[in-house]
């Protein structure tokens, strides 16, 4: 089994995913930094904003105007950049050297790193984060004059980082894009900063984060001190160069892909440390739809893929990665049936598809994860933001059982087909858009070799049907069935006074419902590139995204790829001749079938128990939960399987005992022991010579004769035993 | 001569504030020290040590000639930055303090200047009498401004202070006056020129001698930095000092350890360093993790930036044991970054403590909602402190750490550190974040809380007024540029580093094959 | 050896000597027994001649008019001293209404 996987590994990076020597430094393309720099420029703005007290609605203009132009601009870029990749200087950073030869030494700039991976990211993020910006400034109307100025300049920081994070030319910038959008979700979800909540929730983003942060860094410096380079295009200049592993031995190279993973893992909320993904939904809901569904959480996908070279020298890695990310699916999904909030289950959603895409990376498919990826920046973001108009209308409510048939109501419609779209394709409904990206993974972890990969395909197709009953639990309660609704606790002032019984929820306008049409309709469009014709290879299958993966340095995901490089080698075919078969067929071809009964299963369930007899669904978990020896599924699944309070034990309560534990150390131990006992013994040595000393005039003369005495005698002494010549 | 001037007028200036009335003290104290900054810039643009190993501002009087006493001033470019760093502080120390003191302001500034003064003397000094007694002059201003101007338990701190790092101070005297000795007993006549005596003990002393000196000048050096375990004068020191000693005893007094490490424990008894760095570097970590837990449990938020003080050299000190230009420079870089956002961090708690007369965080929070420019800056300069990229403690916080990495490869700069190290340090920068992070969350997000009893400052607004922002804003610009552009300063000092450590290359290998470490070519 | 012990007309130096020890005695007795300020301050002119005794003798003795010359200083000095001392005497008692010595035991710690 690992042998045939070696193969194809070796055969991935026998070929060069790019061929180095032809990556030009292109000075002409220099204006990309703008895209980088408009960010930067609606951070000030917005925060002249603030300054100048603006109580209008300019903040929000003054980000979507600079985020359509990064837009516009990545857009023309993709169309002037050349292939394979390219590498623009923009500004120095760090450069030390003290010698000549490797490890003499090291240098970080400000450059970017065009290639196909970076171009695709960058224009969904780029694109939906002007389309979410735009969104938040109707959002974010209540708070017009107070924090909306902070809210846009938090947008405009973490797109800066995200894009620096992206475009980066080498990892030291990454990092700092890395750090960047992890500072600006703890900027975003602590926006409303008065809620205990929301602070704790922001802190435990950025401190996950952290942990994740340490394993890049970690990264950093072994990829230096084995490589001698962080820059992307020399780190492969090095690697290819090389035969495969006759230089690179050693536990350095398993460890890099390892350390990488701890960071994708942190950013991308994947086992075990995606506790503060859900907990992020404390943030404006613009803010989830931005960071925590479309684009920061891929982040971690983006290294892996970016790095996936690196991988493929240690293939325990990639199993490892394939493994933590179909349990991390399956586990999210598990939670999100048994939530109530449906920001939430949302959320837990995101953790749960990131776990596909990781699957994917781990079962060799760029491809399938990158694809994913961008099908689901597009589907998720419609979620979040239908979620998003419904907290907005509803005061804040968003528990699904108290609300109901919002297909009915008036202004309600747009939101309640969009969504209907999002879930469709979210669930894998046929010939929606996430039905052929996640396909594209499904079937590989059944086509490539593994340990327990097949397992770890049928585990991924069980989530696919339990995401498809969860969402469908969402539409089914929110938008179908009879019309009954409660409002939250947010009440805004002008209805703040009449009580219940006068609520009107206020539909979205114009800037919500075009938000949400286009991002829908960008989600059906999504499935599209499936069928784009292949410009560089005809051998790979997957279209326009498989075309973006295909220059970059995730190359080696691409399924056909090594038929396609090595058509008479036998032994490092991608297992097209010994391939595996489900149900007697290729497995591809078998997993449009079995993915799509599988996500109708989902959703007949979820239409029974929560649209045609949603008493039953009650009445199931009340079954469940008599009966002790199940009782417990119900219960862990409602309590998040306690990874919380795993953690608290574990982490939190052991490391602050501790630090209780230092500080008193430190107080009684080292400073009264220690230091202040040193600092007494010359007290005490006083102490007992201070009866010499009772202030009376005659005492002090007794003491000086018997002074004069004593030296008298050691004179004396001295003489009668001649000591004196020893002494002198 | 501008050296001269540069430790003189400090000095003047107290002179004057001391005759003045004392409504005056503060202006002049402001004064003196924009022309003392003022003579800084025109000496660092002057000086054209900048990326080589030469010194600048060289001038020297005989004093005692028959002793080799000449009262030797000189700086290459490490002193150069660290000097300008102080110019930089004072200014901002004085403006820091206008309203804050309000008895027996006299003596205050008069004391500040006087520190001024001995501080920019340690760094300037070239002979080894007038570097230790402007380092033992440093307690002097610092004890009375600790002692007039503090807290409650200001006696008992501002004596802990001047004895403990005094004692330590004396057993570095010790080792100094050993190695002149055996340089006078070696040549016959006696000098204490830093650069002789480094010189000369590079290869003069053996091996037993130097392993003695470096623990005499640790005992000095490592109470000042201070290191774990002989920390514990500091959170007492900086929770009873004045704002303004607090920031200089951060910005500035700490460095001298540091800098006392860079400039005659590296240079002169490199075996020795070679020998212990992997304890001095254990002891290091130790206090980084160790000051960050116990910074997790302090309510008190100065105190808890007093502890992160500990936390935070230890990754300064680990840059130095790096042994390669990497962690070298980066730790240079540490202090002057140090120096700035920690040096922020207590004005910024001053400011707090001024308005609202406590530093509990049980008693105080959410001030966000009422002091919204406060809280921006607060933010920031955690995040800086935190190490974020794009601001100065990533940069250098990097560079140490990668420095301690790779101190252990062969390469141009072979180190007795290694992976190791910077992984236990690295777990520091998530327990820097945490808690930071939960620091912020309490004082500066959250629901308000103010203590009872609190009533508007007779002078202060509620948030900060035009003031205290232009004492905060220089040392946030310098946190930008540092962190976007940090070359400048380490080309600047490029040549120095180099030459402390130019025994080092040819003497790792050496050790590393004798301690039978493998992996590393002889 | 005795031709400079003849030279000392009317006596040998220890008969001086002797004399000088038993004023030191005397004045030390005095002045750790008794508690009048005056009084002490008396017994410590007395040891001071004592001493000077001693002195003059040994400088006899030994041909040496140095001796002499540093006793005429110490007495110029005495005076003086003992003016002062009595100044100082008559502050004390006017601050304490007592010529006790107890009454001054501030040195104590």
């Amino acid at each position: 089994m690992t042998v045939s996987m070696l193969n194809i590994l070796q055969s991935a990076v026998g070929v060069p995913a790019v061929p180095m020597d032809q990556v030009v430094v292109a000075t002409d393309l220099r204006w990309a930094g703008i895209i980088l720099l408009l960010p930067l420029l609606s951070l000030l703005l917005c925060g002249l904003c603030a300054a100048m007290r603006v109580k209008s609605k300019l903040p929000a203009w003054c980000t979507v105007a600079c985020l359509a132009g990064s837009f516009v601009l990545s857009v023309l870029l993709y169309v002037n950049y050349n292939p394979p990749g390219e590498v623009i200087p923009l500004l120095s950073w760090m450069n030390l050297s003290w010698g000549d030869g490797a490890l003499n030494s090291f240098s970080a700039n400000f450059a970017l790193y065009i290639d196909s991976l970076s171009l695709l990211w960058i224009m969904f993020v780029t694109g939906l984060g002007t389309l979410i910006a735009y969104y938040a400034s109707e959002y974010m109307e209540p708070d017009l004059g107070k924090g909306y100025a902070r809210f846009f300049a938090g947008v405009s920081v973490f797109l800066f980082a995200m894009l620096a994070l992206v475009l980066s030319d080498n990892l030291v910038m990454l990092y700092l894009g890395w750090e960047g959008v992890g500072f600006a979700s703890y900027w975003l979800i602590g926006y409303y900063y008065t809620r205990p909540a929301a602070v704790a929730a922001a802190k435990k983003a950025f401190i996950v984060n952290r942990i994740g942060d340490l394993g890049l860094a970690l990264a950093v410096y072994l990829i230096w001190t084995t490589f001698g380079t962080v820059q992307y295009d020399e780190l492969m200049t090095v690697l290819e160069s090389h035969s495969w592993r006759a230089e690179f031995e050693g536990w350095t190279i398993s460890a890099i892909p390892f350390l990488l993973m701890l960071a994708a893992f942190g950013k991308s909320a994947q086992l075990p440390l995606y506790v503060w993904l859900p907990d992020a939904m404390e943030g404006p809901t613009p803010v989830s739809a931005l960071i925590h569904a479309a684009t920061m959480v891929t982040a971690g996908i983006y290294l892996v893929a970016r790095t996936y070279p690196l991988f493929l020298l240690e293939p325990v890695s990639l199993h490892v990665v394939a493994w933590v990310g179909g349990l991390t699916a399956l586990l999210a999904a598990t939670i999100g049936m048994a939530q109530y909030d449906i920001k939430r289950i949302m959320a837990y959603s995101t953790v749960s598809q990131l776990g596909y895409m990781f699957l994917g990376l781990g079962v060799l498919t760029t491809y399938g994860a990158a694809y994913h990826v961008f099908t689901h920046a597009f589907f998720k973001a419609v979620l979040f933001l239908t979620c998003g108009a419904i907290m907005h209308g509803f005061a804040g409510q968003l528990d699904l059982r108290k609300l109901s048939g919002l297909r009915h109501m008036k202004g309600w419609r747009i939101t309640s087909w969009t969504m209907l779209i999002g879930c469709l394709c979210l669930a894998g409904f046929p010939l929606t858009s996430g039905y052929f990206s996640k396909d594209a993974i499904l079937a590989e972890a059944f086509v490539t070799q593994g340990p327990g990969f097949e397992i770890l395909g049928w585990i991924a197709i069980l989530t696919a049907g339990l995401t498809a009953y969860y969402t469908f639990r969402v539409w089914f309660r929110v938008c179908a069935g009879p019309v009954s609704y409660e409002p939250g606790d947010e009440l805004h002032d002008d209805h703040g006074d009449h009580g219940h019984g006068d609520f009107h929820p206020h539909a979205p306008r114009f800037a919500i419902n075009s938000v949400l049409v286009v991002i829908a309709v960008g989600a059906l469009v999504a499935a599209t590139p499936y069928f784009m014709s292949n410009k560089a290879d005809a051998n790979i299958a997957g279209g326009w995204v498989a075309d973006m993966v295909h220059d970059s340095t995730a190359r080696a995901g691409l399924p056909g790829l090594a038929e396609s490089q090595h058509p008479h080698s036998e032994e490092v075919s991608h297992g097209a001749h010994e391939h595996p078969t489900l149900f007697g067929m290729d497995p591809h071809k078998a997993m449009y079938f079995v993915s799509g009964a599988v996500g109708l299963i989902g959703i007949l369930l979820a239409a029974y128990l929560h649209l045609w007899k949603r008493k039953s669904a009650d009445a199931l978990r009340g079954w469940l939960l008599a009966r002790g020896w199940i009782a417990w599924l119900p219960r862990a699944m409602e309590r998040k399987w306690y990874v919380d309070e795993l953690y608290h034990a574990l982490v939190r309560a052991p490391l602050w005992i501790l630090g209780h534990i230092c500080y008193a150390f430190d107080r009684f131990i080292i400073d009264a022991v220690i230091v202040d006992g040193t600092a007494r013994v010359p007290r005490l040595i006083a102490r007992w010579l201070q009866p010499l000393q009772s202030g009376a005039v005659q005492s002090h003369a007794v003491v000086m004769i018997g002074g004069v005495g004593i030296i008298v005698l050691l004179l004396a002494l001295c003489l009668r035993f001649e000591w004196l010549g020893v002494v002198l | 001569m501008l050296g001269w001037l540069l430790i003189l007028l400090p000095l003047l200036t107290a002179v004057i504030i001391m005759a003045s009335p004392a409504r005056f003290s503060r202006l002049v104290a402001m004064l003196g020290s924009l022309a003392t900054l003022g003579i800084a810039m025109v000496a660092a643009i002057d000086f054209d040590g900048w990326g080589t190993g030469r010194w600048g501002l060289e001038s020297s009087i005989t004093f005692l000639p028959e002793l080799g006493v000449t009262l030797e001033i000189g700086a290459d470019s490490v002193s150069m930055l660290l000097m300008l760093l102080t110019a930089l502080l004072m200014p901002l120390a004085v403006l820091g303090s206008w309203t804050a003191v309000v008895d027996r302001t006299r003596e205050y500034f008069g004391w500040l200047m006087v520190l001024a003064s001995a501080m920019t003397g340690v760094f300037l000094a070239r002979d080894l009498l007038l570097f230790y007694i402007c380092f033992e002059f440093t307690l002097i201003p610092m004890f009375f401004l600790i002692a007039i101007y503090g807290s409650t338990n200001r006696a008992f701190a501002s004596v802990k202070f001047f004895i403990y790092t005094f004692l330590g101070s004396l057993l570095a005297l010790v080792g100094f006056l050993y190695v002149a000795w055996s340089l006078a007993s070696h040549q016959g006549e006696w000098s204490f020129s830093i650069p002789d005596l480094v010189h000369f003990a590079q290869t003069g002393l053996t091996s037993s001698e130097q392993v003695w000196v470096l623990a005499a000048l640790m005992a000095g050096f490592a109470v000042k930095i201070p290191l774990f375990p002989v920390h514990t004068w500091l959170p007492l020191a900086h929770t009873e000092a004045p704002t303004a000693g607090s920031v200089l005893l951060a910005g500035v007094l700490l460095k001298l350890g540091t800098y006392g490490l860079y400039r005659f424990a590296l240079p002169m008894v490199p075996e020795a360093v070679v020998e212990f760095a992997p304890v001095l570097a254990i002891l290091a970590i130790v206090g980084i993790l160790y000051g960050a837990l116990i910074c997790w449990v302090q309510t008190d938020v100065k105190k808890l930036v007093a502890y992160s003080s500990v936390s935070h050299l230890g990754f300064c000190v680990l840059g130095l044991l790096a042994l390669n230009p990497l962690g070298l420079q980066g730790s240079v870089l540490y202090m002057i970054n140090h120096g700035l956002s920690t040096g922020a961090l207590f004005f910024l708690i001053g400011m707090m403590y001024e308005r609202y007369h406590t530093r509990d965080m049980n008693v105080i929070g959410g001030l966000a909602s009422k002091m919204p420019i406060w809280s921006c800056f607060m933010v920031f300069f955690v995040l800086a402190s935190v190490g974020l990229p794009g601001l100065n403690g990533f940069v250098s916080e990097f560079l140490c750490l990668i420095g301690t990495f790779a101190a252990g490869d062969t390469g141009a700069y072979p180190g007795v550190l290694g992976p190791w190290f910077a992984a236990f340090a690295a777990i520091g920068m998530i327990l820097a974040a945490m808690y930071l992070l939960i620091m912020v969350g309490k004082v500066v997000f959250g629901s308000l809380r103010e203590p009872a009893g609190v009533h508007a400052h007779d002078v202060l607004p509620a948030d900060l007024n035009a003031r205290e922002i232009v004492v905060l804003a220089p040392l946030a610009i310098g946190c930008v540029v540092l962190g976007i552009q940090p070359d400048f300063v380490m080309h600047a000092m490029e040549g120095s580093i180099a030459e402390t450590l130019a025994m080092y290359p040819d003497l790792v290998p050496e050790s590393m094959h004798a301690m039978g470490i493998k992996g590393v070519t002889p | 050896m005795t031709m400079v012990a003849t030279a000392m007309a009317g006596g040998s130096l220890a008969q001086y000597l002797i004399i000088s020890g038993v004023l030191m005695s005397i004045g030390l007795a005095g002045f750790l027994t008794r508690r009048n300020l005056i009084v002490m301050f008396l017994c410590t002119e007395l040891m001071f001649q004592g001493v000077v005794i001693a002195m003059v003798a040994f400088s006899r003795w030994h041909w040496e008019v140095s001796g002499q010359v540093f006793v005429i200083f110490i007495l110029t000095v005495a005076a003086a001293e003992a003016a002062l001392a009595l100044a100082l005497v008559v502050l004390l008692y006017r601050r304490r209404d007592t010529l006790d010595a107890e009454a001054w035991t501030e040195l104590r710690e």
